[in-house]
């Protein structure tokens, strides 16, 4: 059975066509091979339907399927949701050390040890300056030195209060600011709303909206950074995103999204954020910790500065770092349990106070502090070794490699230019049909 | 699934190298510029409490030495001061000596008498003895002269220790009980140094041989045997103070030499490491040079 004299001229077209749409989608990968988020994407060329040629038309007498040319069936974007998923889950964890690592390391900072002007450098000066006076009761610089010596332990304590106190204010205000009004929660979930939106028209018409959902999947990765999430696809393309507990993007919801809600279950930076500020997290449990050294530093020394005439060293209603007083000055620091001018018993005893359950649980605390953020830098660098490391699969499967893009160039326009020659040959029979046929003897 | 490397990838793993290395390089850097292998609690958190626990240790030792070294000044000056008291005793004892042969005439020993009022005046005067402004000798009164010079011979000061810690919990006693030597003078009759040479004088005055070669001979004795062990007892306490200073001294030698191998940087190894990360950032650089530049497009037409 005769074919259309036309048809090899229909078949080079669509060569021509499906090459030219392969080019433009290399050409879109190069462009965005430095994109975030961006996953690569590759023209599907399928065989067309081929057209039937009946019975009898071939030698064995039965019929024939002659290939019709190519079609792009669809442009498709190359990612691997597992690893995505993978992801954001070591994304979460490496959230929370981050963010826990980055306020202890301040809280490391606040103690300032070691170093000369450290609370450990102070208590021994303090006790140096008792010696002294132990050493010459009569003299009034001693005194003087004494309450001096005191005066500047209080304010290095109370320094170290405020910038623990500071360090969980941070948090909060941290905190406070990503979950609040125009936060970046909010203005993630109402991109992430309008997104599936969109996405669920284009899904609808059957359109891939690949570049969309590349951007949904990069704004979901930013939010694991923040909490816990899962994501759900429905048959429309549009995902329900539940987060840290609650679920933040519903294509069902009003406006597609929910926005300010209590977070059940908050992982990730939000959550570290949450422990930092708390009471019992470690800004504000280290801080409770100081206050008891500083509770039992004035009341040991308080109850033998006090003993002979009831007069107090230090504050005894300031019991903790940020309240912690001075009240004695050089007339009413007493050195003896008499009114003898060289008696020094009293001074004596609070030299020896030296090393004792005050000092020792000073070095302990900071010896804590330091083990604290040691562990979580390890843990920040494991996570954050573990990010990468997925982080680097996902690049393998989704990124723009530049040497195949360029493989690829090559190869498909080869593949146009030799659909153009199979154009050019099938014009040049026509030629030959239509000009020079039938001139028999003309 | 074999590995594609893409270009994000490349450009990924140099950046995080390139930093890696360069936060060691920093590391090292820091250590060598401050000498410290500790600068944080969390570089080592056990090293660093035991450094805090070893500076308050130096700290206490090197107060105690000052306190050992001002206590041995205050057992000094009593000691001198005690020296010079024997010196006059010894004196008048030469004097009663003298003036108990009854060959010795009246006015001999109206002259002896004369002069050992003046030694009573220069025995008082030395237990008058100061140090850095205070008086030795009397008690926890320091700001109170103990006897009053061309006065009663009573004794002004108390009997109050006054002690200086020389380690942890020890303490040493600095001053001496002078009124258990000198006493109260005449009128206490109390037998101590003061009263007996006030009798001494009266008797040389009175001379009466007989009390000057008996009793006065024998109680000037028993108190020059009281002096003699108190100055004993003094130079032993200075000799505590001396072996406490010198062992003060070798533990506060070794917690610095103990703090400076757990918090100070071990600079030739610190050195080599140096070195050795340079190179590796050096290679680190040179291979992300190499590896970002070249793609297939350097070898298409």
């Amino acid at each position: 059975m005769p074919i259309s004299s036309f048809m090899g001229l229909q078949t080079s077209l669509r060569g021509l066509i499906a090459h030219q749409q392969a080019i433009n989608t290399t050409g879109h990968n190069i462009s965005n091979a430095n994109t975030a988020g961006y996953s690569r994407q590759e023209a599907v060329l399928t065989a067309m339907h081929a057209l039937t040629l009946p019975a009898n038309s071939g030698v064995t007498g039965f019929g024939a399927q002659l290939g019709t040319g190519v079609d792009v069936t669809q442009i498709r974007r190359i990612r691997d949701t597992f690893l995505d998923v993978q992801f954001r889950t070591a994304n979460m964890k490496l959230g929370d050390a981050a963010a826990r690592s980055n306020s202890l390391e301040q809280v490391e900072l606040s103690f300032g040890e070691p170093s000369e002007n450290g609370v450990n450098e102070l208590l021994r000066q303090f006790w140096d300056a008792w010696s002294n006076v132990a050493n010459a009761p009569e003299p009034a610089p001693a005194r003087t030195a004494v309450v001096e010596a005191g005066n500047s332990l209080a304010s290095a304590l109370q320094a170290i209060y405020s910038q623990l106190t500071t360090v969980a204010a941070q948090a909060q205000s941290e905190y406070d600011k990503l979950t609040g009004p125009n936060g970046n929660v909010e203005l993630w979930a109402k991109e992430l709303a309008q997104l599936n939106d969109t996405i669920a028209h284009a899904v609808t018409v059957g359109q891939a909206p690949n570049d969309l959902l590349d951007r949904r999947d990069l704004l979901i990765d930013r939010l694991s950074e923040l909490a816990q999430v899962s994501v759900t696809e429905d048959a429309t393309g549009a995902v329900r995103v539940d987060f840290g507990g609650v679920t933040l993007v519903d294509p069902a919801a009003a406006g597609g999204y929910t926005w300010p809600q209590t977070l059940t279950r908050p992982g990730g930076k939000l959550g570290a954020l949450q422990d930092l500020a708390s009471p019992t997290g470690p800004a504000l449990s280290f801080r409770a910790r100081l206050d008891a050294v500083v509770a039992d530093l004035v009341t040991r020394v308080n109850a033998i500065h006090s003993g002979p005439t009831g007069v107090d060293f230090f504050d005894p209603t300031g019991l903790t770092a940020d309240t912690i007083t001075v009240v004695a000055t050089e007339a009413t620091v007493v050195r003896g349990s008499d009114g003898n001018a060289g008696t020094n018993d009293v001074a004596m005893a609070l030299a020896q106070l030296r090393g004792g359950s005050q000092d020792r649980a000073y070095a302990a605390l900071v010896a804590e502090v330091g083990g604290v953020v040691k562990a979580n830098l390890n843990e920040e660098a494991n996570q954050q070794s573990l990010v990468d490391a997925i982080e680097n699969r996902r690049q393998s499967v989704q990124g723009v490699s530049p040497d195949e893009e360029m493989m690829n160039l090559i190869r498909f326009q080869r593949g146009y230019q030799a659909s153009a020659r199979t154009m050019t040959t099938l014009d040049d029979m026509l030629d030959t049909l239509i000009n020079r046929t039938g001139k028999v003897g003309l | 699934m074999s590995l594609r490397v893409t270009s994000q990838m490349t450009a990924r793993n140099t950046l995080r190298d390139l930093q890696g290395n360069l936060s060691s390089l920093a590391d090292l850097q820091r250590k060598m510029s401050s000498g410290k292998q500790i600068s944080r609690p969390s570089d080592d958190p056990y090293g660093a409490s035991r450094a805090m626990e070893l500076r308050t240790e130096i700290g206490g030792l090197q107060q105690y030495q000052k306190n050992v070294d001002d206590g041995t000044a205050w057992l000094d000056a009593s000691d001198t001061a005690l020296g010079k008291i024997g010196d006059a005793v010894q004196r008048i004892r030469e004097l009663l000596v003298r003036g108990g042969t009854d060959s010795s005439g009246q006015q001999a020993r109206d002259a002896a008498a004369d002069e050992i009022d003046q030694l009573i005046e220069t025995i008082k005067q030395e237990a008058n003895v100061q140090y850095a402004g205070r008086y030795v000798f009397a008690g926890t009164a320091t700001d109170r002269a103990p006897y009053a010079l061309l006065g009663a011979d009573t004794y002004n000061g108390n009997r109050g220790t006054i002690t200086r810690e020389i380690g942890p919990g020890v303490e040493i006693q600095v001053n001496t009980d002078i009124s258990g030597l000198l006493g109260n003078g005449d009128g206490a009759g109390d037998n101590l140094l003061l009263d007996t040479l006030r009798d001494i004088s009266a008797d040389l005055r009175a001379g009466d041989g007989d009390r000057l070669r008996g009793t006065d001979i024998v109680r000037l004795d028993a108190n020059f045997d009281r002096l003699n062990a108190m100055r004993a007892d003094v130079g032993a306490r200075t000799n505590r103070m001396a072996i406490a200073d010198a062992r003060l001294a070798s533990l506060e030698e070794n917690s610095v030499s103990l703090l400076s191998s757990v918090e100070d940087a071990d600079t030739p190894k610190t050195l080599i490491e140096y070195t050795t990360q340079q190179a590796a950032y050096n290679m680190a650089l040179k291979a992300g040079a190499n590896v970002v530049q070249n793609s297939l497009m350097d070898f298409l037409r």
